[in-house]
């Protein structure tokens, strides 16, 4: 009886120790499968980085350059020195984007507020309808958006893309999930203080909804700034145009075309998301995944 | 004490000041939104429906067609290719995103170093933050036959160079992979959240009555993060169904019709022929087929997906 128990428990623990040793090895060859991975994600940013430093007749030289050795910094004068107003495209994507992320921010934590705190007749019901618009796809309404815009003489105006962007469906709803969170308790105290609806939202909600807003500027943000569609429907002239409709469109007129000026371009578009990426990576995760989790 | 009994009632009234008041603050508070939305996005949308049934090229008066517009739809080639080609690079693209996404995930979910996950999570996740249009720019340049990245290292494997882009066949693959790298670190982001929702009791339960690895992926965790998996379906299948940035800088839909998405197809239509009537109604098709997978997805959900 004893021994027959020890030799179960023997047995037992050498299972266990075998399980820790696969469990090692997988846990090494996870390391080195992540490790291969990773670098090819990265490779084709160093690449697009190496090129930019390279002498412009020799973007194409094969084998590739990983590490530069020579650093050819006047290619990105040269963005500066051509025809295409790059500082202007900068300068029109951070108006677009400040009075888009902005107006969202006003727009969908009142809204967001008002579904989830205030009562009124068909809250629930107007909620409804402006989730079931999250299914639309921007090409269905983009063409009578379009009329509207040329008969308001916004074609080719920043307005185009300034005002549907002002409020998002999205934006609203994310509001709302965190303001459904948030103690009544709080609310309560402030109406028996005599707040009205304006004073609670103002005093007592936002003040609390720092990671949602984070999150919200986040995402809207990183959505406008990279937004090539409606750029590319409603804006016609170079100096109008924004950095991601500019760079696409006019890249054959950066430095003739050089590949070289033209990373260098292209990377100092990417190196701002890169380094607001690795300040703010908590906030962009957070919010990715607040909204995808809790959604 | 008269006066106080008669407002006593009135207080706790549907039509006191206090609902009053706070159901006027309602609808001031959603009113930028709801005028946003009825201009932008409830009007357009019924606005593109009546457009549909005409033909209207934005200089002459719109004409009522019927459902001309549709029926053209049913024998025009090039439509066909583009649908084709959409539900291609719209199934591959997300079966593969979902699915490396998930494998990262959990790669990434073992017990690596902190820092080798802050790492890995950083470098997977990174090309979602960057505008498609750059990174077509850039992979553009890698995909060159003659002078591209890829057959340069491929050659010493005694690969032929690939025409990545310039073949018929190769052109949405080559798409489609690169699409996986810019957005599977995006998936892979959803799943880590799921993952880390899962007791670790679980796992250690499983581990003492001598479970292997793979009948604990198989056990618990597939079954808890089921919610997230069918997320990022519904997510990743609505994004590629509008599939445009990346296809417009790479190939400009070419050889041919090859890569032209849907999208590209309503974009051709409207803004460079003018046939805004046809590309309406062809948007509409897309809206519909959009709303009815979602609606799908969402059936199919309740048998598979498992909350807890």
């Amino acid at each position: 009886m004893a021994t027959s128990s020890q030799v179960g428990t023997k047995r037992a623990v050498e299972r266990r120790a075998a399980s820790l040793t696969l469990d090692r090895a997988l846990d090494f060859l996870a390391t080195v499968a992540l490790g291969l991975g990773a670098i090819f994600m990265a490779m084709p940013f160093v690449w697009m980085f190496a090129t930019s430093l390279r002498p412009m007749n020799e973007s194409f030289k094969l084998p590739p350059a990983w590490l530069p050795t020579e650093w050819h910094w006047e290619n990105y004068a040269a963005v500066f020195q051509s025809s295409v107003p790059f500082l202007a495209f900068g300068l029109n994507s951070v108006k677009v984007t400040f009075f888009v992320t902005l107006g969202q921010l006003i727009t969908c934590s009142m809204a967001g507020f008002a579904f989830a705190r205030l009562r009124f007749p068909g809250r629930d019901l107007l909620f409804i309808v402006l989730l079931a618009s999250l299914m639309v796809p921007g090409q269905v309404t983009i063409i009578p958006v379009f009329i509207i815009m040329r008969h308001l003489g916004l074609v080719d105006s920043h307005w185009a893309l300034i005002l549907p962007g002002l409020t998002s469906a999205f934006g609203v709803f994310l509001l709302r999930q965190f303001f459904l969170t948030m103690p009544q308790d709080l609310l309560d105290a402030a109406r028996i203080d005599g707040a009205g609806p304006w004073k609670s939202f103002w005093r007592v909600a936002l003040p609390l909804a720092g990671p949602s807003l984070a999150a919200l500027t986040i995402i809207t943000f990183n959505n406008t700034w990279n937004a090539y569609f409606g750029p590319l429907i409603f804006l016609n002239s170079w100096d109008k145009m924004t950095l991601p409709l500019g760079i696409t469109a006019l890249r054959g007129y950066l430095g003739s075309g050089s590949p070289a000026v033209v990373m260098a371009a292209v990377t100092m578009t990417v190196a701002p998301v890169l380094l607001v990426f690795l300040l703010a990576q908590r906030w962009f995760i957070e919010g990715i995944t607040q909204s995808g989790i809790k959604g | 004490m008269a006066s106080a009994q008669i407002r006593a009632p009135a207080r706790t009234g549907w039509l006191s000041k206090e609902r009053h008041r706070e159901a006027l603050a309602g609808y001031l508070f959603i009113l930028p939104t709801f005028l946003g939305y009825t201009t932008f996005v409830v009007g357009p949308i019924l606005a593109a429906i009546g457009i549909s049934l005409t033909e209207y090229d934005m200089l002459s008066p719109a004409r009522f067609i019927g459902l001309d517009n549709y029926l053209a739809m049913l024998s025009d080639p090039r439509l066909r290719t583009v649908y084709i080609n959409t539900i291609f690079f719209t199934v591959t693209a997300v079966t593969l995103n979902v699915g490396i996404g998930l494998i990262l995930a959990v790669l990434i979910n073992r017990r690596l170093p902190a820092a080798l996950k802050y790492i890995f999570r950083t470098t997977y996740f990174f090309p979602v933050l960057v505008a498609l249009t750059y990174c077509a720019i850039i992979w553009q340049f890698l995909f060159q036959k003659d002078t591209g990245v890829f057959n340069y290292y491929l050659s010493f494997l005694g690969v032929e160079p690939v025409p990545w882009l310039n073949n018929r066949q190769w052109v949405l693959p080559s798409i489609i992979f690169m699409d996986v790298w810019k957005n599977t670190g995006f998936a892979m982001l959803v799943f880590l959240a799921g993952l880390q929702n899962i007791p670790s009791d679980y796992y250690e339960a499983a581990q003492i009555d001598g479970a292997s690895p793979f009948r604990l992926f198989r056990h618990i965790t597939l079954p808890l993060i089921s919610p997230t998996f069918f997320f990022n379906m519904v997510i990743f299948m609505i994004g590629a169904l509008q599939v445009f940035d990346s296809i417009v800088v790479l190939t400009q839909g070419g050889p041919g019709d090859a890569s032209r998405s849907l999208v590209m197809y309503i974009y051709e239509k409207a803004f460079q022929s003018f046939d805004m009537g046809y590309a309406s109604a062809v948007a509409i098709t897309l809206f519909v087929m959009i709303m009815a997978l979602t609606l799908v997805q969402f059936r199919l959900g309740r048998s598979w997906v498992h909350y807890e």
